[in-house]
Parts: C-alpha cells; structure tokens; sequence
C-alpha cells in the first residue's frame, strides 16, 4: 500500500526538517495542520500522514505545491474520514502529484469541500474520473483540475454515479476539444442544479450526441440547456428521450428540438403536455424530422381546434410522414395543402380572413352603404382611440371583427358568433347611432335636450376632467366664446356635469334600442341573436356584489340583454330600477331613433346621478320583479318626468358656485373615483359614438355634413384635442404625463386619419391654403416626340390652352424573363382565359344573308325568287344564308399608372396615408420619391406595379387570340412640362419578344398627372379606323402632381381635369374604363368617374384574374 | 274557340288586356303615359329587369282603353260588339326583341302557300294599321339597323315604309310605340343610340321601395302581408350589394316567385335561395352572402 520508496521517518520532528529543505510554505502549513492534527490522531498515524506529505513534496520540482496544499487540506479532510481512509486520501494523491502536481493541488484544494458529499470509498474512482481527462498537456491539466474544483458544487446536486458518468461524457469531448469540454463544465455547474433529476438523462444525451456528432454538443448545452431548464419536471425528461431517440435516428442537432418543444410545453395546457409529449415521441418514431416541427406549430394549432382535433390532425400527419418524412416536415410545418385542409376540416374556429368577404357583402347588404369589414387589430394598430383588439366595434364606415372566434365547438356555432356581432354592429350604422343630431326631435319623448344649460366644456365638465387638466386650461375656455362641438355626439354629452355616467347609460339604452330593432327587422337571426344574449347575461357579474349605482347599472344591462325575472336592485332603489325597466322598454320598441336614447339618457342621468355608489350588503337587495299585479296597466307611455324637475336638476350640477360647492366636489370625487363603468357585454364590444361620429361623417363627405348646421366649418387639432379631453370614451387609465403622451399620439393619428378620410379638409395637409397656380403660360412642344394638351380649371370653368407637355418615349427594353415567369406561374389561370377568349370567336359568327352559297335557304330570299320568277323576272341568286365571322373591330390603349406610390407593397396594413407624407419642397419631394423608389427596387416583395404588370402579360396573351388592335402605354412625370408617356407597345406595332421586355421595365416613377396622360392615349386611339375604340386606364389612386393637386390644394383639380379628359375622350367615340385598386377610391372616383364605368378592386391580388374579364365583358357583345 | 284545353288565340292585333293588370304607380308615370299617348308621343321605359316595365304598359293599355266614365251595370253590354271585342280597347302588341331580329320579322314577309305567295304583315305593321299600342321589350337587343326602321314612327310623320308591298302606312290614331331598355352598364356596345333615343319621352323605372314593393308582393304571390314584407326587405338589402358584386339586384319578379313558392309550403329560407339566391348570382361568395341576409331576416 506505500507508495513510497524512501525509508520510513520514525519521528514528526525528523519529517519537518526534511520538509524545511522545500520552500517556507511547506513547512508552515506542516506545522499548522499538524497543531491541529495533534491529538485528534495517534502518534503513529500522524507520522505516516506526514510521511505521506513529505513524499509528496519529493515526488518532482514542483510537487511541494501539492505538499502545501495537502497539509492545509488534512486538518478538515480529516474530521470527515477515519484514519485509515484519511491516509488512504493521502496516497491517493501523492499518486497524483506522480503525473502532474498541479492535478495534486486541485485534489487536495478540492476534498475539503468535496469529502461533505463524496463517500470515503469512492475517493479513489473520484481521482481516477477525474485523472482520466488528464493526458500530459497543459489543457488537460486544466481541464482535469477544473473537474477537480468543481466536484463539490456538481456533487451537490448529483450523485456520484452520475458524476462518473459525466466524467466520462467530459473524457470523451475531451478527445474532440478541451476547450468545448471546458464550457461544457462550466454550463453544467449551472445547468445541473435546475435540471435536477434529469442530469442523467441529460449526459447521456450528450455522451450520445458526443459520440455521433460532438460539434452538436455546444447548441445542447447553450440553446438547449436553458430550454430545458425553462420545462417543468416530467416533460423535461420526455424531452430528453425524444431528443435521445432523434439522436439515435442521426439527428445529432436537437438543440431546437429541445427548444420548441420547451416552448411548447410551457404554451400548451398542463394537462395536455403528457400527451403532446407522447405525440411528439411517436413522430420521432417514424420520422424524426418531423417531430421537432410537431413541437413547433402544435402550440398553435391547439389554439385553433380542440385535444382531440389535434390527435387528428397528427395522427393524419403521422401517416404522410410514415411515408414520406419531407411531406411529413411540410405537412407539420403547416406549409401543405393538405395540412391545411386537415385542419380546416377539424377545427371548429374560424378566422376572419376567411369569411370576410361573405362578411362584408352581407354587412354592405344590411346597412346599404359601402362597409368595409377588417380585424379589430388593425383598428387598434392605428391607435385612434380603440384599445381593445379583439372586441367588435365600428368607428361608422368599417365593422371591426376580432381576427379568430373558436368560442364554441362548431364552426357553424362561431360563424354565427360572427354574424351576430357583426349584425350587431352594422346596426350601429344601419339604425343610425352616428347620425344622431341634436337638434332633431324624438320621437317618444318630450325633448328636453334644448332646454338643458350648455355644459361650457370644461369649465364644469366633470370632476375627471378637471382632476387631470388643471385649472388654468379651463377657465381659458369658460372664458372664451363658446365651444364649437365637432359632432352633436360631443355637444350631447357635454350636458352631463359626469361624462363616464353619461356615456355608460347612453350605451346600454342605445345598444337595447339597437337589438329591439334587429330583433324586430331580422327575425331569422333572433334564435341565435337571443341565445348570444341568454350567454352573455350568464356571464354578467352579480348583482349583489356591485355599489349601488353600478348595480342600477348592472340592472339595466341585463334588462337590454333580455332578462326578465330575479332582477334585483338596492332596496332603496327599487322605485328608482322600475323607472328605468319602463324607460328602457319605451325605447326598445321599433322604430325608436337615437334621439330616443339620447332622451332616455338625459332622464335616467337624472335619476342616477343622484344614487351614491354606496357598498351595499347583499340583503340590500330586494326583487324587482313584476308580481301578479303588474306594471302593465300603468302603460309605457304614460311614464311621466317631470321636464322642468330636470332641467332644474341639471341647472344646479352644473353650476360649480352653490353652496353645495364643497360637499359636491368631495361627493363626486368619491363616485367618481369609485363608480366603475359596467362589465363590456361580449357580443357588442366596444361602442364610441363621437369618435364613431365624427370619423364617419368625415367619410361620408359632404352630401351628410350639410345637414349638421354650420357644418361646412373645418376641424383643427385644438377642436379635436378639446374633443379627446372631454371624451368619456377615450380613457387611458394612465397618469398623467404618460396620458398627456399618448393622448397626442392619438391625436395626431386621428388628424392623419381624418386626412386621410376628408380630403377636401385642408387643415389636415400641411400644404399652404391658398392655390398657387403654377408659373408661366402656355408651352410649346420642344421636339418632335412632344405634344402639348391643354388642362381644364375646374374653378375657372376653362381650359388653360397648351398647358401640358407630354414627351411621348419608347420604354427600354428589359429581361423577358419576366414574361415568361408570369405566363408560367399563372398558366391555370392563362389557360382558362383563352379558353374565354376563344369561346368568343363563335360568339361573333353572325348570320350573313343573301349569299350565293350557304349553309340553308334564306327562307326571304328564296320567297323573292319565286315572287321574281311567277313575275317572270330573273330572280336573284343569292339564296343562302351562312355563318360568318363579322370583323372585329376593336381597338383598346391601355394606360398604366407608373406613378411612386405604385411601388408599395402589397401589405392591407401598409396601405392607406403614406401618399400624404410628401414633401411640399421639390427638392426634397424628389428625394422623397427617389428614396421609395429605391425602397421599392430593393424589396423583394411584390409590389402593386408588379400586379399590374402581371395583369397586362395575361392580357396581352390573351389579346393575341383576339386579334385585336391594343397599345400599352404607361405614364408618369413631374410637373406639366413633364410628363412621361411611355410606350410599351405602340397601336400599330405587332407583338413580339420586343414588347415582352418592354412590360418588364415598367417600375414606379414620379407622380400621376393623368389628365394628358389620357388626351395623348385618346390622341392615339383616334388616329386607329375601328369601329370600338376603349381607353382601360389602370391606377392605384387619385391623380397627384405638382401643381396639380398638391400645392394646387383643391385635390379636386386634378380629379375634375381627369374627369374632363374622359370626357373629351367620350365625346372622341372611345369608352373610357378606369380599374383602380385604391381601397379608399370610391369617393372621389364617384366624381371623377361619374356616367364612366370603372371599378375598384378590393384585393389587389386580383388584378390579373380580373383584368382580362373586364376586358372581355367591356368589348364583347353578350 | 277550344276552351276546354285552357288557352286562348288571338290574333296578334286583337289581343287586347281585358282584366285590369294590378299596378301600383311609382310616382306621376300614369299621367305622363297618358298625356304622351295624347300627343302621341312613343314613350322610352328604363330600367333595371322586373321593375314592372311590361306590367305597366299592360296596365296603361287596359286602362287607356276604359271609357272615361263607366257605367257600371251596362259596360258590358254597351262596350262589347258582335265579336265580343270590346270596343275603345286598345290592342297591345309586344315584341321581345334579339340579335338577330330583322326588319322584316316587324314589318312583315311573304309567306309561301299552295297558291305562291302571300304577304303577312309583322307585328309591327298590325299594330300600326290596328291603332294599338306596340311595345318592343329590350329595344337595344334588336340590330342597330332595325331601330332605326322605327324612326318614321317616332316623329311627327308617324308612317311605316313597307318597302316589300310599295306601300307607305299611316298609322292609325291609337298607334304609340313603347319600348323598353334596360341601362346595363359597363357594356359599350349596347347603348341606345341617340338619334334613336332622342325620339321618346323617357320614364325611369327603379324597384319600388319597402310598403310598396310589399304590397306587390302580396298581391302577386298571395302570401300574407307579414311574409311580403320580409321578402321586400330581402330584396332591398340584395339592392344594396349592387356594384359590389351584383350587377343587378334582385328584382320584384324573383321576390315575387319566392312568395308563390312560400306560399305553397315550400320553407322561405330555401324558397329565398332558389328563387332569388341562386337566380341572381352565379359566385359562391355572394351567394353565401346573400344567403346570410336570407338567413338573418327569414326565421
């Protein structure tokens, strides 16, 4: 058992002076470990202890290091061992310091702490793991040593069997790279302690992927390792398995296994994770691959269709992968058809996108005006005012449905979901709660409205408003003229001193207004419509839990959802419910307008303002409901306010100087700190009548405002802002400095967006208010491929002559493979439109008479010639009819808008202001459109110029079956004396390769003056002998260009210039026809286009397909 | 006359409208027909498909051949000669036109019987000599140069040229020449042109609205007054979607066959889809969507 070879020392004394002969420490530290050792063990024991230590100091040079360290270690090592085992530690590592004394140091360094977890009988294999790493190099070494040091912290949380294990896993990554073995340790420390139990399992999926691919082992322990620490207990080791069979399948990469299916742990329900685990495990069985990507999408597949569903839906993958691991990893990437349909067939939600367009059509069809439907997101996203993303809601013009409902089980179930809340909100627009006007009289009540005192906004608008702005502003505006309101929505609720109040009641009688009426003109929707209430009213808080006033409040909506026994109410308030049941059901009668509800707030304010929001017990409550008696013979109408009691009521709320003054403000500081507004019912969401107002009569443009007074006035930002302060409906729960911020995000969204829907309203636009014609006079053309047009002044009634210059270029020839590419990627739909196209041919067979050869008698002919012949004339030998191909005689210029904003892309989100960011500065507007251009050069994404082009290559194919005479020219230009006409394919010109590499060149340019874009096109088109001539104008919004519709301010220049080209071109025998793809065209396409036939695109995508059916149905006789 | 198989013949000039065709005016129409029909004035009617363009040229002719006053008890007797015509009635001779409608399928042509020929005035030419109304449906169906054969018509001259026979006619003084057309837009090639249509007096004719259209339906379907007004309704709401994926909207005609269907017991909902859905759209999405609107206002 010695490993020694030197004599024995008989005496301590004659050790230490062995031991002096080594450097000062050596014997120091001897000394020290042997005043403690003293005692504590028997004299011989201590001897050969320092025996031991003294041959470790002569093991090589630089061994007395490792003496050192032994002698400092001994005292505590040996409080952990029996004597015997604390010499046998001793050897241990004097056979250490043999191979390398710095390995020595660490040992010794190391047991102190190590010996608390590490069993005596295992410190021999704990050296020899560890002396396993160790091959003679530095790096070695220091490997070796660190796994030394770090025994203690890595025994903590495992055992010493697994701490073996990972000794060898290290061992073997040592072989590949110390330096990664190194990092390996260090993640470890770390790692093990969160992994706990599974640290096993761990390092056998890093011996494995060691083995197999040891590159792999850094992802597992930097991407994989968190991941793994990030799951839960029995999915941890699930994971690992999965990852261990992957391993074993040959896929050595599992780090993003390892992660998503954390990911995807952590996303599913708890109860679930087992069984995706198990689902995952079986991919792994037959197709490796495609388990990780299982992990991926499950999550959010699980979103859309039930557990079961989902088992499906894998299981039908599963099977794909059996076969064909590829179709296997699309099918779960969710990147297949087939997964899709799969799932579509399974899942019972439904997402917008996919019923927005019956959606839309059947809301156009209820409310009879042009509805648009999109996600509540993207309301939201334009951060005007909305907050809530997947709540209903319409601001007037577009119904807001949330993006996905999987509510119910079925998608029948969630289709009707969906339809109820958009009924709902088209009822909004439909029953008129926008177009409310102030002035307008009820129809049920006597109007009080008029005689109300003018809440001087501001001044004593409310104790919310005040709190938060300050005085000074106020009195500014008390003191100031009077208020102009920009909606009668905002003069309305500036009558309550309350707003929030205000608001809350208006909404729940305005929403009962609107389901009598739906239940009233749609009975066949009622069913649904009534069960989507009986769910909502179960979902309602209780009655009883709620303050006094919110509790009346409670009351009332659940009367608007339809209930009608167990209603309870405060018992001191019951007189108080009933007059609220008989005023909501008065105006929940058809045929009931806004004004109704309005009236209706104004009394049930009256009524509530003065109930304090007092806590109340639960046996503070009494039934309201009707017993035997009834309150039916006390009819509806009879229901008498008191008007004047009222006004009266009214008068002293807002009149800040009473004596009440005090008490008030503390009285309403406390209800209205404390008066919450009543839970949202689901299926209405949210309702802002001013904000909803105010946009849409922006949208409806004039014909609508004229009837609101003095409507013609212009909004400016300080009306708008005085608006959102005043606004219950606008209430960011925020402090104030954060709410000052975000109310002027708002409200300069709200501009843009108001910009945006009136564009006759030149406060918006940044651009001077004055017109500012441009300079000079008439032009002359500059060589011979110009022309000048004149320009009609719609304001001066006249053409200005020779006004625009139009310099008439060849477009430069590009690749072809653009052609070519589009013919083949669209060859389904190129197909199809010959087949239409062709079909036409027949379609002009006419029947041709009076031909010497035919196919049949004429019967008329044949009748002559007997007539001729009886008569003894020589009859006519022209007896036959016959089908004959009538020429066609069609010729079509087709115009292409080049302007920049073509360039955008095709994004729903993107679309809509941007034009309006342009610089007024030409300089800097040149800049500008530059920048987008390059913008749009680099994107890889389709753009809106793409689309058209690809539109003109299937027509142009199909137009050479025709054989109709066509040009394709595109336009562009900046400023009158400039503008581009480019030609891609001239009237006369033959198709050829030429013109294919011409449409690939067609790209954004500058502005969009389309007024002698069209005189010159039309110009062309005159000079051709057909008999139809047609002018397809294809653009992507309003004419723009310096001078002609920016600083030119009226936008209304350049439409009604537009307008007359079209008509000089009618009054030139050609049919104009304008394809437009903006969204927003129809209002002032509606003038522009006006007796014109045109169209707007609603998904730009279409463009292609649709293109080559106008073109058909335009030129064709049915 | 073989009434016992249920049809009646007349002669294309004899058919006169003996039963007063149920019409509810739109706005001042009747008056104005009967004024132009004075002066002699030929009337231009346009309009959408079954907005009751040929119901009113029925019920003009029924009603301009009522005495001005009637005695109840004797008009029978009093207005009806030998052959049971009655007398003051005014003939009413319609004619779909088409494509390829010639000049002579109006005026008339020779005919070949046993003994040669033997010319057959068209119905054009019958109406003239007969003083009736002449009604041509869809005008602009018919070839360009078949309109313009009705020029002569049209004006003060008020004579057809039956270049066959040699002959000029004159026509009688009850003659008025009524068509119709329906303004599709968006196809060129179809638009009436207007030395043609600058010869008429033009009434427009829209779907009547709400109550009115109810009443209609009500009388034309026999459905009860509730169902009517749901079936008006539908009709409005399908209006609404014209231009947004509807060329035209659902016309009374199709609410009407609706009602009939309803009121032979078939559901409404699909009585709605078969008669106006699928009648008026062949794509899926409106048809989807117009089937919502049944859905939400039919239970």
């Amino acid at each position: 058992m010695t490993s020694s070879q030197t004599p024995r020392h008989q005496t301590v004394q004659q050790v230490e002076t062995e031991l002096g002969k080594f450097p000062a420490p050596v014997v120091e530290r001897f000394r020290r470990a042997h005043a403690q050792l003293e005692g504590r063990l028997a004299q011989e024991t201590i001897v050969e202890w320092a025996d031991e230590g003294l041959d470790i100091a002569r093991k090589t040079v630089r061994s007395w290091e490792a003496a050192a360290e032994f002698f400092d270690a001994s005292p505590s090592v040996q409080k952990q061992l029996p004597s015997g085992q604390f010499l046998r530690w001793a050897r241990t590592g004097a056979a250490l310091c043999a191979d390398s004394p710095s390995l020595a140091v660490a040992y010794f360094k190391a047991s102190p702490t190590a010996m608390v977890r590490l069993r005596p009988r295992y410190i021999d294999d704990w050296a020899t793991v560890c002396r396993s790493l160790y091959r003679g190099t530095w790096k070695s070494s220091a490997l070796a040593c660190r796994v030394f040091e770090s025994t203690p912290i890595l025994l903590e949380t495992v055992s010493f069997e697994e701490f073996c294990r990972f000794g060898a896993f290290l061992e073997a990554l040592s072989r590949r790279s110390y330096d990664l073995a190194g990092e390996c340790l260090t993640a470890s420390l770390d790692l093990f302690k969160k992994v706990g139990s599974d640290v096993d399992a761990f390092v056998g999926l890093a011996t494995a992927i060691t083995e197999a691919s040891w590159r792999d082992v850094k992802g597992l322990y930097e991407i994989g390792g968190p991941a793994l620490a990030d799951t839960a207990q029995p999915h941890r080791a699930a994971l690992i398995a999965l990852a261990r069979r992957l391993v074993a399948a040959g896929q050595t990469e599992v780090a993003p296994v390892l992660k998503d299916g954390s990911m995807a742990v952590i996303r599913v329900p708890m109860d679930l994770r087992d069984h995706m685990m198990q689902m995952a495990d079986a991919l792994a069985r037959l197709a490796p691959a495609t388990a990780s990507e299982f992990l991926k999408t499950a999550p959010s597949v699980l979103e859309r269709v039930t557990f079961p569903q989902l088992r499906e839906w894998h299981a039908a993958g599963a099977e794909l992968a059996r076969e064909n691991s590829e179709a296997g990893i699309s099918y779960f990437r969710l990147e297949s058809a087939r997964s899709g349909e799969v799932l579509d067939a399974l899942s019972s939600s439904i997402e917008l996108t996919r019923v927005k367009d019956i959606l839309r059509m059947y809301c156009r069809a209820l409310a009879g005006r042009d509805v648009e439907v999109q996600a509540s997101q993207q309301l939201v996203d334009k951060n005007i005012g909305w907050v809530e993303g997947d709540t209903p809601t319409t601001e007037g013009t577009t119904i807001f449905l949330p993006g996905v409902v999987n509510k119910f089980t079925s998608k029948q179930e969630n289709f009707g979901w969906f339809k109820v809340i958009s009924t709902h909100q088209v009822g909004h627009i439909e029953f008129g709660s926008f177009d409310f006007d102030f002035d307008r009289p009820s129809t049920l009540f006597k109007d009080i409205r008029p005689k109300l005192p003018r809440g001087k906004s501001g001044a004593s608008a409310g104790a919310v408003a005040e709190k938060q702005k300050g005085g000074e502003k106020n009195q500014e505006n008390a003191g100031g003229v009077e208020t102009a309101f920009l909606t009668d929505m905002s003069r309305f609720f500036d009558l309550f001193p309350e707003h929030k109040l205000a608001l809350d009641i208006f909404t729940v009688l305005e929403d009962s207004r609107l389901d009598a009426r739906i239940f009233h003109e749609y009975r066949g929707i009622a069913p649904v419509y009534a069960s989507t209430q009986q769910r909502s009213l179960s979902e309602r808080p209780r009655i009883e839990e709620t303050p006094a006033r919110e509790a009346l409040l409670e009351f009332m909506v659940r009367i608007s959802l339809g209930q009608k026994k167990d209603l309870i109410a405060p018992k001191d308030h019951v007189e108080t419910a009933r007059t609220l049941r008989r005023l909501m059901r008065r105006v929940a009668v058809p045929g009931s307008t806004v004004e109704d509800a309005s009236e209706a707030t104004i009394r049930a304010y009256a009524l509530l303002s003065e109930v304090k929001n007092d806590e109340l017990d639960e046996d503070e409550f009494e039934s309201v409901d009707e017993g035997e008696q009834s309150e039916q013979p006390e009819d509806e109408g009879k229901e008498q306010f008191d008007e004047d009691q009222i006004v009266q009521q009214f008068m002293q709320g807002m009149q800040p100087g009473e004596q009440e003054e005090d008490k008030e403000g503390e009285q309403e500081e406390g209800e209205g700190e404390g008066y919450e507004s009543p839970q949202e019912v689901d299926y209405r969401g949210e309702f802002k009548p001013e904000l909803g107002q105010l946009l849409s009569q922006m949208q409806m443009g004039e014909g609508e405002g004229e009837g609101e007074g003095d409507g013609s006035q212009q909004i400016t930002p300080e009306m708008l802002k005085e608006m959102m302060k005043n606004a219950a409906e606008l209430d960011p729960k925020q402090s104030d400095q954060a709410k000052q911020q975000q109310m002027q995000e708002m409200l300069d969204n709200l501009m843009k967006e108001l910009a945006r829907r009136e564009p006759h309203n030149q406060q918006f636009s940044q651009g001077p208010l004055v017109h500012v014609d441009e300079d000079g006079g008439p032009l002359d053309p500059t060589g011979p491929d110009t022309f000048v047009y004149d320009e009609w002044d719609f304001r001066a009634n006249e053409y200005k002559p020779r006004w625009c210059l139009v310099h008439e270029k060849p477009m430069a020839d590009g690749e072809v493979t653009f052609y070519r590419e589009t013919l083949s990627n669209y060859s389904s739909l190129v197909r199809q439109i010959r087949k239409q196209f062709e079909l036409v041919v027949p379609e002009q067979y006419r029947k041709v008479k009076r031909l010497e050869d035919g196919e049949e008698f004429d019967l008329d002919a044949a009748i002559e010639a007997m007539t001729d012949l009886r008569s003894g004339s020589t009859p006519s030998e022209k007896l036959f009819w016959r089908r004959n191909k009538t020429e066609r005689s069609v010729a079509v210029a087709f115009l292409l808008d080049m302007s920049a904003s073509t360039a955008e892309a095709i994004d729903d989100a993107k679309r809509g202001s941007d034009d309006w960011g342009a610089p007024d500065d030409p300089v800097e507007y040149m800049v500008w459109l530059r920048s987008r251009r390059a913008e749009g050069l680099r994107r890889a994404y389709k753009r809106i110029v793409d689309v058209e082009k690809e539109g003109i290559v299937l027509l142009v194919n199909a137009l050479e079956t025709l054989g109709d005479t066509y040009g394709i020219f595109g336009f562009s230009g900046y400023g009158r004396e400039n503008v581009e006409f480019y030609v891609i394919k001239d009237m006369k010109e033959k198709f050829s390769q030429d013109i294919a590499r011409r449409i690939d060149r067609i790209a954004p340019l500058h502005a969009t003056r389309m007024g002698p874009a069209i005189r010159h096109a039309a110009a062309k088109l005159a000079e051709t002998d057909t008999k139809a001539k047609f002018l397809f104008l294809i653009s992507d919004g309003r004419p723009q260009d310096r001078g002609y519709s920016r600083e030119g301010v009226e936008k209304e220049y350049a439409v009604h210039d537009t307008r007359m080209a079209l008509v000089e071109t009618k009054q030139q025998g050609i049919t104009p026809f304008c394809l437009t793809v903006d969204k927003a065209g129809h209002d002032y396409l509606k003038t522009m286009m006006e007796d014109f036939s045109y169209e707007v695109l609603s998904d730009i995508t279409l463009l292609p397909q649709r293109l080559p059916q106008l073109y058909k149905r335009l030129t064709m006789q049915r | 006359m073989p009434a016992e198989t249920g049809f009646q013949e007349f002669r294309v000039e004899e058919y006169i409208v003996k039963k007063e065709p149920f019409y509810i005016p739109l706005t001042d129409e009747i008056d104005i027909f009967q004024a132009s029909y004075r002066q002699k004035v030929p009337i231009l009617l346009k309009g959408p498909t079954g907005t009751g363009k040929t119901r009113f040229v029925e019920y003009m002719a029924w009603r301009l051949g009522q005495p001005l006053t009637v005695i109840k008890s004797k008009s029978k007797s009093q207005q009806s000669d030998a052959d049971g015509h009655v007398s003051g009635a005014i003939p009413l001779v319609t004619v779909a036109c088409h494509e390829d409608m010639t000049a002579s399928d109006l005026i008339g042509r020779y005919l070949l019987d046993i003994n040669g020929t033997r010319w057959i005035d068209g119905p054009l030419t019958r109406a003239v000599k007969a003083g009736g109304i002449c009604y041509l449906d869809e005008v602009v169906e018919a070839r360009k140069d078949t309109t313009v054969i009705i020029h002569p018509l049209t004006d003060h001259r008020r004579i057809l040229t039956v270049d066959k026979l040699g002959q000029v006619l004159e026509a009688a003084p009850g003659f008025l020449l009524v068509v119709s057309y329906n303004p599709g837009y968006q196809n060129a090639l179809k638009d009436l042109k207007h030395s043609t249509r600058q010869r008429f007096v033009a009434l427009e004719f829209d779907f009547p609205t709400g109550e009115r259209e109810a009443k209609i339906i009500a009388h034309e379907a026999g459905v009860d007054a509730e169902t009517a007004t749901l079936l008006a309704k539908l009709g409005e709401k399908i209006r609404n979607l014209r231009e947004h994926g509807l060329d035209e909207g659902a016309s009374t005609r199709v609410l009407i066959y609706a009602g009939r269907l309803i009121k032979e017991g078939i559901p409404p909902r699909r009585a709605c889809q078969v008669s106006v859905t699928w009648g008026i759209t062949d794509d899926a999405h409106v048809q989807r969507s117009i089937d919502e609107v049944v859905s939400s206002i039919f239970p």
